[in-house]
């Protein structure tokens, strides 16, 4: 395959040819969901951790400014793969597909089966909304800048509001042991944890509560900045490991 | 080509040593597999479950000098899914808290168990509630009580713990309990504030695999969208030709837009509906419990101890300390006993009423004074105090000796002839006796 081919000369594989790069599409598609379910899940079970396995650790500070921080990387990366080489649009949308496949598979099998927690205590969150988005602007702008400025932003933005209709709920408040707390902060108490002790928990901490009581859109916003320049980052991670020689030779 | 090669007597040779070479590695290979096999059959066979809860690994001085468990008891030890049990005991907050181990400013009264077996459902410190984590004073005396609900059948070892914030876990005495029953009967039910009742085993599950579907769904749609048509190659091809606007049609554009505007719309949309569906939720509670100790139930001022010289013979696995003790009270008294690291060496000639059926590791006859005699009222008396046992080595206590921080902290209980006991704790350097 050249580099070289022009518009007028480019033809579309017919018969053998365009089977054979079908089956290198499935091929690839499979790999990578693998690859992706492995590597993705692993790097924000390791980064993000306990914020995306306990609903007790999903607070209105620390886990909308860490988890789309940590969750954008890998669609990043991916979208700069993709979009770059194949204009792809669905880098983020797959990459956090695999992500959830991934958690749920963790969650069901390792925290419910075999640790015996009620999985709606270990219920990841969803970033698929913030991915689509994000796959969306890379695909109508056709720009790192825009993108990893609207996206990235959009990406963090929509995370806590999308994740509300699951874990509100769980913030009801209940009278236990002469004081308030939330319903997921009584499956902390109940359930236990042996190494997880309550003080452990990073929740409600730092200056993030300067502004008092609206902690939310604060800590959003702080991830939405912090997200372009990850956004960034990670474009160019992916870039710089990725490579099409293969294809050249084809 | 396929004539010339098979009549080819190179090729025929190479073919042949070839196969010799093959059956050669083979037989090796095969013995090696059998070898791994057999190994990984004996390792399978002799597999045992995990007993322990690595209490023995926190290093001797933290586990002497930090939380001094006594009297620690369950309720019952057999009783079904369902059944609620409890754990009481009391702890002394060592006064010579080592200076390695950051303050118990943060510290959580915890149950070590293999996963949520049982729920805790109450939980008391000096008889007061509480849900949090709490900051103890050293020298404090603290009683606790956790109630527990049976989960899941089975037979565990448990044990009541703290966690101690930046310095571990230290245990307190363990119990086998033993829960009969059915897993699938266990209820656990939560009142809310609103009065809405709510079973905790499955509350909000349904609702956010209803969340997660649906965006799936929408993510699966986007997925498909575009793995319906070639991919890699062909796109590469085509985009290396200039072929990019073909790449990305006005459809996909359309739908893009679609995605950009709609996405966030109903995630808004969504999110309303939630707020106004449950306006009184309230953010995660994270407050640190303030209890303060009890009245002085260590060193309660009756009776006066202060430990001289501690020495501890390697070989003989014994612990000397000489004590310089003060009766304060108006009942002779005796040493029954010296708990420290989760340890119990007993006096055998004092009758100590056990007032503990946790698993206590014991030494039953492991006490000895140089002087037996009861200590009479107002005499002060320097004391011989040997604590001899291997359980100093199995315990691995021993290994104070390698510790930076080699000082011995533990409880002594005095008896006088009536049974009624005084309680009161030692600290002091250790010194080693290699002979």
């Amino acid at each position: 395959m050249s580099a070289k081919l022009s518009k007028p000369t480019f033809k579309p594989y017919t018969g053998e040819k365009a089977r054979i790069t079908r089956a290198y599409d499935y091929l690839i598609l499979v790999l990578a969901l693998f690859l992706f379910i492995g590597s993705f899940h692993l790097h924000f079970a390791l980064t993000v951790g306990d914020w995306d396995f306990w609903v007790d650790w999903k607070d209105r500070q620390w886990w909308p400014l860490v988890t789309p921080l940590i969750g954008i990387t890998f669609p990043a990366a991916v979208q700069a793969v993709l979009w770059s080489n194949f204009r792809l649009p669905l880098g983020a949308t797959l990459c956090v597909a695999c992500l959830s496949i991934g958690t749920w598979i963790a969650r069901v099998f390792a925290y419910h089966y075999w640790n015996y927690f009620p999985i709606n205590m270990v219920m990841p969150s969803t970033l698929l909304p913030s991915a689509l988005v994000l796959d969306g602007i890379l695909m109508l702008s056709n720009s790192l800048t825009v993108t990893a400025i609207f996206g990235g932003s959009a990406f963090a933005l929509l995370f806590y509001p999308a994740n509300w209709p699951i874990f509100g709920m769980f913030h009801l408040p209940v009278e236990a042991g002469n004081s308030q707390l939330t319903l997921a902060d009584m499956f902390g108490f109940q359930y236990i944890r042996t190494g997880m002790p309550e003080y452990l928990r990073i929740i409600e901490r730092g200056t993030l509560r300067t502004y008092g009581q609206i902690a939310t859109p604060l800590s959003a916003f702080c991830s939405a900045l912090l997200c372009t320049l990850m956004y960034t980052l990670w474009w160019h991670i992916g870039k710089w490991f990725a490579t099409t020689r293969y294809l050249k030779r084809i | 080509m396929k004539t010339l090669w098979q009549n080819n007597p190179c090729a025929t040779m190479a073919k042949t040593i070839s196969y010799r070479n093959a059956n050669a590695l083979k037989q090796p290979f095969t013995k090696g597999l059998l070898f791994l096999g057999t190994l990984l059959s004996v390792y399978m066979l002799t597999l045992q479950p995990v007993m322990a809860h690595g209490e023995k690994n926190l290093e001797p001085y933290v586990r002497m000098r930090t939380v001094q468990w006594y009297d620690v008891q369950w309720s019952k030890q057999k009783f079904n899914v369902n059944d609620e049990i409890s754990v009481t005991g009391k702890f002394h907050v060592a006064e010579d808290w080592p200076i390695s181990v950051p303050k118990p400013d943060a510290a959580f009264l915890n149950i070590s168990t293999p996963g949520p077996v049982l729920i805790r459902t109450e939980r008391y410190l000096n008889g007061k509630p509480y849900m949090n984590s709490v900051a103890l004073q050293p020298g404090g005396d603290y009683d606790f009580k956790v109630v527990l609900k049976g989960r899941l059948p089975g037979r565990y070892h448990i044990h009541p713990f703290f966690n101690l914030k930046d310095a571990g876990q230290v245990m307190g005495p363990g119990a086998w309990l033993d829960i009969a029953g059915d897993a699938s009967d266990f209820t656990n039910n939560v009142q809310t504030i609103n009065g809405e009742l709510v079973d905790m085993e499955n509350f909000g599950l349904g609702n956010g695999i209803f969340w997660h579907s649906f965006w799936a769904l929408l993510g699966t749609a986007w997925l498909l969208w575009w793995v319906r048509r070639p991919l890699f190659i062909e796109r590469y091809r085509m985009l290396q030709a200039g072929l990019e606007d073909e790449l990305v049609t006005p459809l996909d554009r359309n739908i893009g837009k679609a995605i950009v505007i709609g996405v966030p719309v109903l995630v808004f949309m969504f999110y309303t509906m939630t707020v106004n569906k449950y306006p009184k939720a309230i953010p995660l509670q994270a407050s640190l419990d303030q209890i303060l100790p009890l009245s002085a139930q260590v060193n309660a001022g009756v009776v006066d101890v202060e430990t001289v010289r501690t020495e501890y013979r390697v070989p003989k696995r014994s612990m000397t300390v000489s004590l310089k003790i003060k009766n304060g009270s108006d009942k002779p008294i005796q040493i029954g006993e010296f708990a420290t690291g989760g340890v119990r060496f007993l006096n055998q000639a004092v009758s100590v009423p056990d007032q503990n059926n946790a698993e206590s590791v014991i030494a039953k006859e492991g006490l000895i004074l140089d002087n037996p005699a009861p200590i009479q009222p107002g005499e002060q008396r320097t004391v011989l105090m040997t604590a001899s046992d291997a359980l100093w080595e199995s315990e691995k206590l021993d290994g104070l000796i390698n510790d930076a921080d080699s000082r011995i902290g533990g409880l002594i209980f005095f008896f006088d002839s009536e049974g009624e006991r005084t309680i009161s704790s030692i600290t002091s350097a250790v010194i080693p006796k290699f002979d």
